[in-house]
């Protein structure tokens, strides 16, 4: 380490402990902002020690990076992550100043949720020896930044470490664009037979074969753009899966049962979305050489990190709140929702905030419609633009139905609702100002981290 | 089972379908069910062939740019079904690149020229530096109708002497920020930059586009006194 790295890592680690044990302040960003002052080089130094495995994607970073770490906590004495939401260079940085190793002898791992337009630049210092690819959507808050470019930002990174192993999601097309040199694991779902022959519905992002740009069909489909894609016009086809979701045994809104490669695993969460998360963590797992026993022990001993969707008690209702920023994330609450055997109501909160997206007409590429029909008892809008999604769920087929423009209504309408049952599907800020009504009504007691 | 029944052609709408365009089938088919008129929407997309005389509305979206350079490829196979569509008064709807994409030319942002289908004369010039974001009002000039919308477009639109501007702007920079005008009107051809979607709305607009398409089909039938009675949506 060069004598600017090492006073670097010294103010990092001595503003920590200002920060953290006399301030009591938890401070992740402002320790790595300041040895990167020092010496912008400083996070390849401390990660020369580390095994570096960097976490991207649209979707499913925090949860899949969560729950990986448990699984290689299994086995490995040494594993370091990074705090949901600081994944940019400081707070990694910071991540790696603070860690205290607790067995010298074995060689730690650093397991990195990673922004994916940071790829390439945290790639370059860290030296990964795995890359973990989970999906990539357009996303609401970056509308003109394409599927595309995306992926090419996070290739930049791939691109400098030919040997690292790249483990991706190998149902989701755009991660078979490239023909790379790296070693491959690919994970996915082979759930149900593969002899359908089908294409995506008509608004479905980045469903063109990556040889000839002609519309690819599937034999099965997950959700979004995934599953098992084929091409018409030439041999191109999802990859051979190492590592397959065998069996989907059961999917409620707060558990989901499956089998992977024939063993039962059980998550204390709903949705096909998490579901993948768990392949991810497993695969990962696999490739470090965890077992089959150790990654089952994991799921089942750490219910509270699928701490997202909790339930909230108000009076007699179980309400059930749920973000929705984008069509692909939207019609992945409507499927949990319907996995509920109970009778249920919707809450729609939209806000069109810069935190929520200014732009909300992504609410018509959303499926309320497949909601028609399921236990859905009684829909009600809400949020500063309510009549949005007013016009948009009356045009879906559910007719007029009480609105609640101004949000401190909105706590009262849930305990009219004819069910027990509640969902509430509300964007960024509008989620936040219901929690705020919530805590001061006293049904949410202690604040949880989003 | 409905006595009457439109046909729909929504354009590439399994490439082209980024701002919630689908939104616009789906307020056709909200009010079409009013008037006990089945809508029938069919994705006429690469490779298949497009119909000059099978449907009463063609739908195109707006796409990303990748997706775009596709059907930029693609479209000049279909490009004189449509312009015999369009020049026998068949109701089009064209939103963001589907509108660029019915003219002369358009430049991308890297300043490449792409070629139109050349249906109408509009054609769409980059900005180096920009693009507009944000929430769009307009006032139809034929009749006094308001539309809302959103407009995200880095094209700069200009309209022909044959074309007319849908509306003339109230809020927002519309066709190219210049003009005053959003938007284009020729025969039954709709043009815009509005997401939102314009139909779901718009339900002024939308029944009027309706009935052009029920009477271009069902003549003898006196649709707008049917449709005065429905009514229409705004937000």
């Amino acid at each position: 380490m060069t004598l600017r790295s090492s006073l670097a890592t010294a103010v990092g680690r001595s503003s920590y402990f200002v920060l953290h044990d006399v301030l009591k302040r938890g401070g992740s960003s402002l320790p790595g902002k300041l040895a990167m002052k020092i010496d912008p080089q400083v996070m390849s130094h401390l990660a020369e020690k580390y095994d570096v495995i960097l976490i991207t994607g649209t979707n499913g970073k925090t949860l899949t990076t969560a729950l990986t770490t448990r699984v290689l906590r299994e086995i490995y004495p040494d594993v370091i992550t990074n705090p949901s939401g600081s994944n940019m260079m400081q707070g990694i940085t910071g991540t790696m100043l603070t860690a205290k190793p607790k067995d010298k002898n074995a060689r730690p791992i650093a397991l990195l949720e990673v922004d994916e337009a940071n790829v390439e630049e945290v790639a370059r210092q860290l030296k990964p020896m795995a890359f973990v690819l989970t999906n990539i959507f357009r996303d609401q808050l970056d509308r003109y930044g394409e599927i595309y470019t995306t992926y090419e930002k996070v290739l930049k990174g791939i691109r400098l470490f030919p040997e690292a192993t790249v483990i991706a999601n190998a149902d989701s097309p755009i991660f078979l664009r490239e023909e790379l040199p790296n070693p491959k694991v690919y994970y996915g779902f082979n759930h149900v037979s593969a002899d359908g022959d089908m294409r995506a519905p008509s608004n479905t992002d980045g469903v063109l074969s990556p040889t000839d740009n002609s519309i690819l069909h599937y034999h099965f489909m997950t959700y979004g753009n995934q599953g098992y894609y084929f091409s018409k016009t030439d041999d191109f086809k999802r990859p051979e899966l190492d590592y397959a979701v065998t069996k989907l045994i059961e999917m409620t809104p707060q558990s989901s049962t499956f089998e992977i490669d024939g063993t039962p695993f059980k998550i204390e969460i709903g949705g096909m979305y998490n579901i993948y998360n768990a392949l991810a963590a497993y695969s990962v797992g696999r490739f470090m050489g965890v077992d089959v026993p150790h990654v089952q022990h994991a799921f089942t001993s750490n219910a509270q990190i699928f701490g997202r969707q909790e339930t909230i008690k108000v009076e007699d209702k179980v309400v059930t709140i749920v973000l929705i920023k984008n069509p692909v994330g939207a019609n992945q609450v409507i499927d949990m929702m319907k996995t509920d055997d109970q009778p249920f109501s919707l809450v729609t909160l939209l806000n069109a905030n810069y935190a929520d997206g200014i732009d909300t007409s992504w609410i018509w590429d959303a499926d309320f419609e497949s909601l028609l029909g399921t236990g859905i008892s009684a829909v009600s809008t809400g949020g500063e633009r309510y009549k949005d999604m007013y016009v948009r769920l009356k045009m879906a087929g559910f007719g007029a139905h009480p609105i609640y423009p101004n949000l401190k209504d909105v706590l009262g309408a849930i305990k009219e609702m004819p069910t027990e049952h509640v969902y509430v599907a509300a964007t960024y800020t509008a989620m936040m100002q219901l929690r705020e009504e919530m805590k001061q009504a006293g049904y949410i007691k202690t604040e949880k981290e989003a | 089972m409905t006595e009457y029944k439109l046909n729909v052609a929504h354009l590439y709408g399994d490439l082209m379908n980024t701002y919630g365009d689908y939104g616009n089938a789906v307020a056709l088919g909200y009010y079409a069910k009013q008037l006990g008129v089945e809508v029938e929407t069919e994705i006429v997309s690469l490779g298949d062939e497009f119909d000059a005389k099978a449907y009463d509305f063609v739908l195109f979206g707006g796409g990303q740019d990748y997706e775009q350079m596709i059907v930029c490829k693609d479209i000049p196979s279909k490009a004189d079904a449509i312009k015999e569509y369009i020049e026998n008064d068949g109701p089009f709807l064209g939103v963001c690149g589907g509108f660029q994409l019915l003219g002369d030319y358009f430049i991308l942002a890297d300043g490449t020229r792409v070629e139109g289908i050349k249906a109408m004369g509009h054609y769409t010039l980059n900005q180096p530096n920009g693009r507009f974001i944000g929430n769009v009002i307009i006032e139809d000039p034929t009749n006094g109708d308001v539309y809302r919308g959103f407009e995200n477009h880095q094209g700069r639109t200009f309209l022909d002497d044959k074309q007319r501007p849908l509306g003339e702007l109230k809020q927002g920079k519309g066709n190219n920020g210049e003009d005053g005008g959003e938007g284009l009107v020729y025969r039954n051809v709709y043009g815009t930059y509005f997401h939102g979607p314009i139909f779901a709305r718009n339900g002024n607009l939308t029944l009027r586009v309706l009935e052009k398409m029920l009477n271009r089909r069902y003549p003898d039938v006196d649709w707008h006194s049917r449709i005065e009675k429905i009514e229409p949506e705004f937000y």
